[in-house]
Parts: structure tokens; sequence; C-alpha cells
């Protein structure tokens, strides 16, 4: 009987013990090797500081990032610089998987533990749980100013501003050189020169018949690359009014069609909206004549070494167009370091350090004047993306913009694509379900 | 004397019928904190429309209704019980069949063990990694091989047949290394005195695998097809980094479904309400089984 | 005759073991192919400029000696967690009759029907309120009570007979005495299995890591794959290169036990 009880208290011991979170693990791991962001000197959280700056306690700012390429060291590069003149703020990084983020975010919010800043493509879902920033940037006008203008839904909303922009980015056509010189195709040299579908689509087949190629165009996987087809063909996903859709109008169904074609006659591989494969490892391979893609591919096509690759204009059907977006960071509430996270977004927000960011990670800066931006790579091609921005129609970052309709309706645009491309159902069919979407949300709000 | 006896008696007779609590107590206890609460919040979630993000709106039965009109959750729901349906039986007949001939008196079985079952020990995300890499339709060494013997490539990932063919393929050999380690326990513990007898008596090797072999292995079998029905509707990471649910939406499946809800699309409520019905389609279905078999006691 | 039988056996066993081995291999040689080598059309089968390129990018990515030494941790600790308890619950569920054996049983079970996706925010907000965010406690305690674990303990265990047990009550033996002295040493095998599946189970869970972790010094190896996939882009190099170093730590394990295994089988009062 006594051995008996001994277990039973050595049960509740344990569950105790487990129970009361202070985990003899925790204790000895907090050696940070290896990830260069937390500290220069080795300083830790325990007010060891070794500069000048008694008075201010130490911070940790937990920044829940994700990265496509090179964004990563050029935002450490901005934080190392911080650190210099705010050696009280370590910053943990919290790297995750983009397609990760949302659950990861949500989840963090949702027990209450949300991070200092994280990193965000759809702001607006957001704003609820986001520190308003006007008062501390000096007023909404003020800090609004200094960015473009097509942004401004992105990241404010009557009146508050709720997130930094950060790069901004643009659709655009990717080519193998090597490819077209093999076949001897040209492309167009300058903007009066742009070419229409017709003649784009032509070009892509003799190129794929008189060389290496095995593989035409490639089309990334999301509704937001598929649109800019949308917005070319004279059409666009909510109607100007912006209280219904569009996207099911004739220029909607001529678009979808015309995308099925492409596919039905191998212009485009079925490979990749519908067999998953990667457009990247696709190009990567030197055996695709061109990528539809953005700006944010240039950092990352960077190392090709096996071939020759550059930008240039998009097609146009009844105009020329893009389709921009961004990233952002957003710093949150109930964190307990609202004020130094700000801090740190008002000396991001700087142009010289937006900038340099900018031209590191090869992206574009979302600030007015940032327009002249050194990059140390690919100047021109930078100058055809800034081209293709300034030719998208409003439609393009009205649509994106209505942070409370596309993120609800975003996947059903890509599956009703899917849909169309597989034969399941008929372009107006499809379009018209995404439709009778919009509607029911833009009722329900 | 009589007095301590009985005494003593009743002192074990309590502490025999407390042993099994006791026992019991500590999977019983974390089972409760990390999956009973959070599984209740996730019903009382099926009744609001919660977003996972702001504060929620009770709703009652709405997103039930709305459930049961919605042909996409059951044209997913229909997919997932044919995935199940086949690869149930399939794991079952080849783990049994391999774990048969892996005790037998053979050279090298440990190491033909060891190779069946390391795909299991693969994580999902690399096992549907690896098979994408072998059977996409551009850089798939599949392919490759069949444009060498004379055949046209398939696009094993872009056409919903192939798609979930290699999808099931993949399932396979990544699971039944782990239902075979399974029946090599079950087959072993058979004392071999049976067959012996068997032996003496005449029988053949077939009856003997039906008479002896198959009754004895029932609990174990109960387990394998529990595990399996089980496993194959929650089926999500492997999925997802094979094809992505693609194309379109031929290998899109239950859990991946219920997680756009949940995450792409925001709405929880919705996603917990599908939770709800494929718990309950799972409960039930084994539950049967769990029954029909005695609880698989011999 | 026997000999052609057995050949025979032989045969289906290395057709049947092609079949498991071959796509390993496929992926080891192409981990060792680097850039775009990797994208060759004809693809070579063995590559014929071998790199490590990929692996060096796979170390730097992120500090992977610290991250397997948390897998390692994390799976052992939480392994002896679910040996304990799904045995002694296990026993419970198979050799005692309570009032709600049965019910407690379709309970645990019914645990593994519910997909870990799909409670993954309640389940955030209890692991908060315990204060288990972020701890290493977070990912080692509530994984453990494995429903299959038990379901396997309890499976094995109602083939004890039952006489042995009332033998060794009848000798005055209590029933923690039982467990050890009798229960514990006759469920070898299947504990061995226990071990190599719970291993298994811990080494690869990826979803309890992203829901409790947040700090980089305490992630997970599974965790640090995932950091390979960006918005765009997937860094196959790495990827495969990293996949094939987390399949080893397992195998090995493996091997280990197998051997542990076989030898537990030899024991047993069952027989007869």
């Amino acid at each position: 009987m006594a051995k008996k009880s001994l277990v039973v208290l050595l049960i509740l011991a344990l569950s105790i013990a487990m129970f009361s979170g202070c985990g003899k693990e925790e204790t000895g791991e907090n050696v940070s090797t290896g990830t260069d962001t937390s500290s220069q000197e080795g300083t830790t959280n325990d007010g060891n500081s070794n500069s000048a700056d008694n008075e201010k306690e130490d911070v940790k700012l937990d920044i829940l990032w994700f990265a496509d390429g090179v964004e990563t060291e050029a935002m450490q590069n901005v934080m190392d610089n911080y650190k210099v003149e705010n050696p009280h703020v370590e910053f943990n990084m919290i790297e995750v998987a983009y397609s990760d983020l949302d659950s990861k975010l949500k989840t963090m919010i949702a027990g209450g533990t949300p991070p200092a800043i994280a990193r965000v493509t759809n702001p607006g879902l957001l704003f609820d749980h986001a520190q308003d920033l006007s008062e501390f940037m000096g007023g909404y006008d003020t800090f609004t100013e200094q960015y473009m203008d097509s942004l401004e839904p992105y990241y404010t909303k009557d009146g508050g501003v709720y997130a930094v922009p950060m790069d901004v980015t643009a659709n655009g056509l990717i080519y193998n050189k090597t490819l077209f010189d093999q076949a001897g195709v040209d492309v167009p040299g300058s903007p009066e020169e742009v070419w229409t579908w017709e003649e784009f689509e032509q070009a892509v087949i003799e190129v794929k018949e008189n060389s290496d190629a095995r593989y035409g165009l490639l089309w990334d996987v999301t509704s937001h690359r598929w649109s800019t087809l949308l917005y070319e063909f004279g059409g666009s996903i909510i109607n100007e009014a912006g209280d219904g859709p569009a996207i099911n109008n004739e220029q909607g169904v001529a678009a979808m069609n015309y995308f099925k074609k492409l596919h039905d006659t191998d212009v485009i591989p079925k490979s990749v909206w519908l067999g998953g494969e990667n457009p990247n490892n696709l190009f990567r391979s030197g055996t695709a004549v061109a990528h539809l893609s953005g700006n944010w591919m240039l950092s990352n096509y960077r190392d090709i070494t096996d071939f020759d690759w550059g930008v240039t204009y998009a097609p146009k059907q009844a105009t020329r167009s893009s389709v921009p977006g961004g990233k952002y960071m957003m710093p949150f509430k109930n964190t307990g370091v609202e004020e130094e996270a700000m801090k740190f977004l008002e000396y991001f927000a700087k142009a010289e350090n937006t900038g340099q960011y900018c031209s590191d990670s090869l992206f574009i800066s979302p600030r007015l004047d940032n327009s002249e931006l050194d990059y140390e790579y690919g100047k021109e091609m930078f100058a055809i993306f800034s081209n293709e921005l300034a030719n998208t129609p409003p439609a393009a970052a009205k649509d994106w913009s209505r942070q409370d309709i596309m993120p609800v309706v975003n996947p059903d645009i890509t599956d009703a694509i899917k849909d169309v491309l597989m034969g399941e159902a008929e372009a107006q069919e499809a379009l018209d379900k995404v439709a009778q979407l919009i509607t029911e949300t833009i009722e329900a709000q | 004397m009589e007095h301590r006896i009985k005494q003593k008696k009743r002192k074990i007779n309590i502490q025999r019928a407390l042993a099994p609590y006791l026992f019991v107590f500590p999977n019983f206890i974390i089972f409760f904190i990390f999956v009973v609460i959070p599984a209740a919040y996730g019903l009382y979630f099926s009744f609001t429309n919660y977003d996972g993000l702001s504060e929620e709106e009770f709703v009652g039965i709405t997103n039930y209704v709305k459930l049961f009109s919605d042909s996409d959750f059951w044209d997913t729901m229909l997919r997932t019980a044919i995935y199940s349906g086949i690869v149930v039986p399939t794991i079952y007949v080849f783990a049994l069949g391999i774990a048969i001939l892996l005790i037998k008196e053979i050279r090298f079985k440990g190491i033909f063990r060891a190779i069946i079952y390391w795909p299991t020990m693969i994580s999902f995300i690399v096992v549907g990694v690896t098979w994408k890499w072998i059977f996409g339709d551009t850089f798939g060494i599949i392919n490759y091989l069949m444009e060498l013997g004379g055949q046209k490539g398939i696009p094993w990932l872009s056409e919903s047949f192939y798609a979930t063919l290699v999808v099931i393929v993949a399932t396979l050999w990544s699971r039944i290394g782990f239902f075979m380690v399974i029946f090599i326990s079950g087959l072993q513990s058979i004392p071999s005195e049976f067959y012996e007898a068997a032996n003496i008596d005449g029988a053949k090797k077939w009856q003997m695998f039906t008479q002896i072999t198959l009754p004895l292995l029932k609990p174990t079998s109960v387990m394998v097809i529990m595990l399996a029905i089980i496993d194959s509707f929650k089926a999500y990471p492997l999925i997802v980094s094979l094809t992505g649910g693609g194309p379109g939406r031929a290998t899109t499946y239950l859990v991946q479904y219920i997680y756009r809800f949940g995450f792409e699309k925001n709405q929880l409520g919705y996603a917990s309400a599908m939770s709800v019905i494929l718990f309950l389609i799972i409960l039930i279905t084994t539950s049967i089984q769990f029954k029909v078999n005695k609880g698989g006691e011999i | 005759m026997k000999v052609s039988k057995n050949l025979m056996v032989y045969l289906v066993l290395i057709i049947i073991s092609a079949f498991f081995l071959l796509p390993v291999i496929w992926i080891v040689l192409s981990s060792f192919k680097a850039g775009t080598s990797l994208y060759k059309w004809p693809p070579e089968l063995i590559p014929s400029q071998p790199s490590i390129e990929n692996y060096i990018i796979a170390f730097k990515k992120g500090n992977f000696g610290l991250f397997f030494y948390n897998s390692f941790m994390v799976t052992i600790l939480s392994t002896m967690v679910t040996l304990v308890i799904n045995t002694m619950a296990g026993f419970a569920l198979a050799k005692y009759k309570f009032k709600g054996r049965d019910l407690l049983l379709i309970g645990f079970i019914s645990t593994l029907m519910i997909p870990l996706e799909v409670i993954m925010i309640p389940i955030f907000q209890v692991i908060t309120k315990l204060n288990l965010y972020n701890t290493f406690v977070g990912i080692i305690v509530p994984p453990a009570a494995t429903p299959t674990g038990l379901f396997l303990m309890r499976q094995y265990l109602l083939s004890v007979p039952d006489e042995l047990l009332e033998a060794a009550r009848i000798d005055g033996a209590s029933e923690w005495r039982i467990f050890v002295k009798l229960i514990l040493p006759i469920s070898k095998p299947v504990l061995s299995v226990l071990t190599i599946f719970s291993f298994m189970w811990r080494w690869n869970d990826f979803l309890w890591p992203l829901i409790v972790i947040s700090t980089p010094e305490k992630y997970t190896v599974q965790l640090a794959i995932s950091n390979f996939v960006g918005q765009y882009n997937v860094d196959w190099n790495g990827l495969l290169a990293i996949s094939v170093i987390t399949m080893i730590p397992v195998l090995i394990v493996f091997l280990i036990f197998q051997k542990q295994f076989v030898k537990g089988m030899v024991t047993s009062g069952l027989k007869g």
C-alpha cells in the first residue's frame, strides 16, 4: 500500500512539475547560436547592457517573417544598424514558410501572444489587432503622403495607419534570352513596340519550335498573377463603383477563354497550373521560353549562369497592365512592446533605410522619394517594371486593395481558373460562381 | 485473526478497484487537457461564425444547415471515401503478406524489414516531396524512363486519374512498413504449438492460415484496419506536398478542405462544423467495426 | 523443391524491397546535384559532378547542430513519457473491468480521429493559458499520450492470460508489483515496437512545434525544413539535402532497436 501511494504521489508530482511550465529544459537552452539577428556582442535578455544608455530596459521584439530570396539579410542589416543606436533592443526573427504564415499568426493572436511585428501581405484582415501608427508617425497625411497613392487602401482605414509599406511588387515578363536568340526572335525594345497577345503568342510558339526549349510560357499559379491577363483584356474583378462584381462580364470571360486556349495549345504547359510544377524550377532549367512573374524573382534568378535571361514588356490586349502587390510591416496591439515596435518601424520608414532595404533585396520601394534607387544589379529591368506599373489601369490597384473582399474571394478565383482549365466548367459558369461569392461578401458587410 | 484477514482482504480489494483508474490517470489527464478541451472549443466554434481573429457570434446551426447543401463538401467527402476504400484493403493485404514472408527463416530478413519500414519514418512532407520529384510531369524520372522505353510520358500530376493513382502509391509506400511491423508482432505472438499440432493433423498451408492465423490475428487485424481507416481520412501533409490537392480539386480530401476554410478563407466556424461531421463519420465507422469484432477480444 | 520455393520468396522480397528503396536512393543521388544541374534534362541517374554544395546550403541556412539536438532531446524525453503512460493505461484497459472502461477506450481512440490541423487554434489557447508557449515541455508532453500507442499496448496485453494475473494475486502481489514484475517483462517486444514508433512520430512532429515554438533556438529539424519554402519559391537543392539528413537518425534508431525486438520475441511466457 505504501508503494502504491508513493506511485500516486510521484505521478501527481510529475504532473505538477510538467504543468508549472518551469521546465528545466528551458534555462539551459538560451544559447542563441548561429542566428545573427539577436545580437552582435552577446547581450542577453537579463539586463547586461553594455551601452551608455543605462535607463532603457532591455526589450525583445518578435518579428514574424517569411522570405523568398535575400530580403532576410537585407532586413537584418537594417536591424543591425538600428541596434547601434538602440543596443537595448533585441530582435527575434521568427521565420516561417509563407504558406504557414497565416496559421502561425492567427494562432499567436488567438492565443494572446501576438508578435511585436509581422511581415504580411494582407494587412486589411488584421487591422483590428494592429497598433495605430498615425500619431506616432506625425499624422495620417504626413505619413501617407510619402508613399504611392495606390497603396493607401492596403495599410490604412478610417484615418488610422496600421502598417508600414516595405516593398512594392509588379508583375511582369521575364524571358530566356538564349532561347530567343537561338530562334532568332526579337523582343520589344521600348514601350512603343509593346506586342499584342497575338504577336506574343506567335513569338512563343516560334521560339519553342526553333530552339532547345521544351516549355512555352510559365505562369505562376495565383489569381493575382492571372488577373494580369484580366486587366490586359480590359476587365476587372470588382466593378467601378466598387459595389459589385465585374469578373464575369464579357472581358472577364474572354480573358478566361484565352487563358484556356493557351493551355490547350500547349503555349502554356499544363503541368504548372494543373500538375503543381513550380515555374521557378522550370525556368531555371533553361528550357522554358518565358515566365510571367514579377520583380521579386530578380534576386532569385540572379545566380543563373547557364543561360542569359532578361525582362521585357508584357503583352497588351485592350490595354497594357501589370498588377501591384506589396508587403507590409504591421505592429500589433497587446504585446507590451508597442512603443518600441513603432520606434523601429519609424526608423525603417525613413527614406534611406527603406531605400537601402529595397535596393539590397532588389525590390521596388513604396516610397515616392525612392524612385531612383541605386540597384547594383538589374537597373534596366527595374526601369521596365516601373514602366509597367505606370501603365496599369487603376482597376488593378482598386481591386486588390479591397481587403474586405479579396482574401475571401481569392482562392475561389484560383479554383474557377483550374476548373475551366480542366474542362470541368465553362468560363461563364465558373466566373458567375465567383461573382456570386463577391456579391454575398459585399452584402454580408 | 479473521478480522485482520478480512481487513487485509478489503484493503486489497480497494487497491484492486482503484488500480485501473490510477493506471489510466496520466494518459487520461493529458488527453483531456490537450485534446478534449480544444475539441470542445472546436465544437463550440462550429455553432458560431468565428473567423479566427475577432469576436465570434453565436449562430446556432447555420453552419450545419449550410453544410448539407454544400455540394463541394460532399464531393470532397466522396473523394476521401474512395481514397480510403482503395488504400485500406490494399495496405491490409500487402502488410500482412509481407509480414508473413518476413517471419520465415530467411537470411537478411532484418535488412528487408528495415528497408520496407524505413519509408514510414520519413516525415510526410518529405514523402510528398520525394514522390513529386519522381512523378513530376517535367523533371520526374518516371517519364524519362518511360521515354527511354519508347513510351510517351504521362502527365501524372496534371490529370485527375493519374494524380489520384500517384497519391495512393505514395500513401502505400509510406504506410505499409508501419502495419507490417504490427502484423509481425501479432504473428509472432501466435504460439507455434498450434501450427505444429495442425501439421501433425495433416492440415494444409492454406487451412492453417484461415483456421489458425487469421482468427488468432483478430486483435491485430482490428487495430490495423481501424488505424488505417482513421489515417486515410486524416490524410493531409503528404498529399499537400505531393499534389497540393490538385489537379484542380482531384486530390483535395477532407482535412485539406477544412484547413482551407479555416485558415485561408477565415471561416473557422464553418470549418469547425465540417470537422465535427468528419469526426462523427470516423467515429461511427470505427465504432461499428469495433462492436462487430467485439473489440478484438479473441 | 525447397530451394526453388525459397528462391521465389527471395525474388519477391527483392522486388518489393526495390520498390521501397529506389525512391530513397533517387532522392539521395539527387541531393548530390548542385545548383541547376538538378534540373538538367535528360536527368543523369548518377550525378556526373557530385557535390555536397546542397548540404552546405542546408547547414548554413540555420544552426542545424542545434536543431538536431533539440529534436533528439524532445523525441527521447517524449518517448520515455509515452512508454510509461501508454503501458499503464493499456494494461488497465486490457486486464481490468471497471466502470467507464469501454467509454474511455473509445474516447482515447477517438482522439485519433481529430486531425490536429482543425483544432490548432483552441490547442494554442490551451497551451498559452498553461504557460507552455515556447517551452520544450509544450512539445514533449502533449503529444506523448499517443492513442495509437495506447491501443497497441491494450491489444497486445489482451492476450495475457488472466490466470497468470490471478495466480500472482493469490500469491499476494500488489497491482503495481504485477505491473512491474509481470506485465513489463512480457511486453518487451511490443515496447520495442512502441519505442520505434514513438521515436518516429516525435521526430517527424511538425504541427506541434509550429504551434508552440517561436524562437529559433528551440526549433526542431522539421520546422527548419519548412524554411526552404518561400512564398513563390521552392529551394529544391536545400530541400532534398535536408530531407536526406532528417531520414538518417530515425533509421539508426530503428536498426538498433530491431535487434532488441527480435531478441525480445524469444521470451514471452505466452507460449503454451
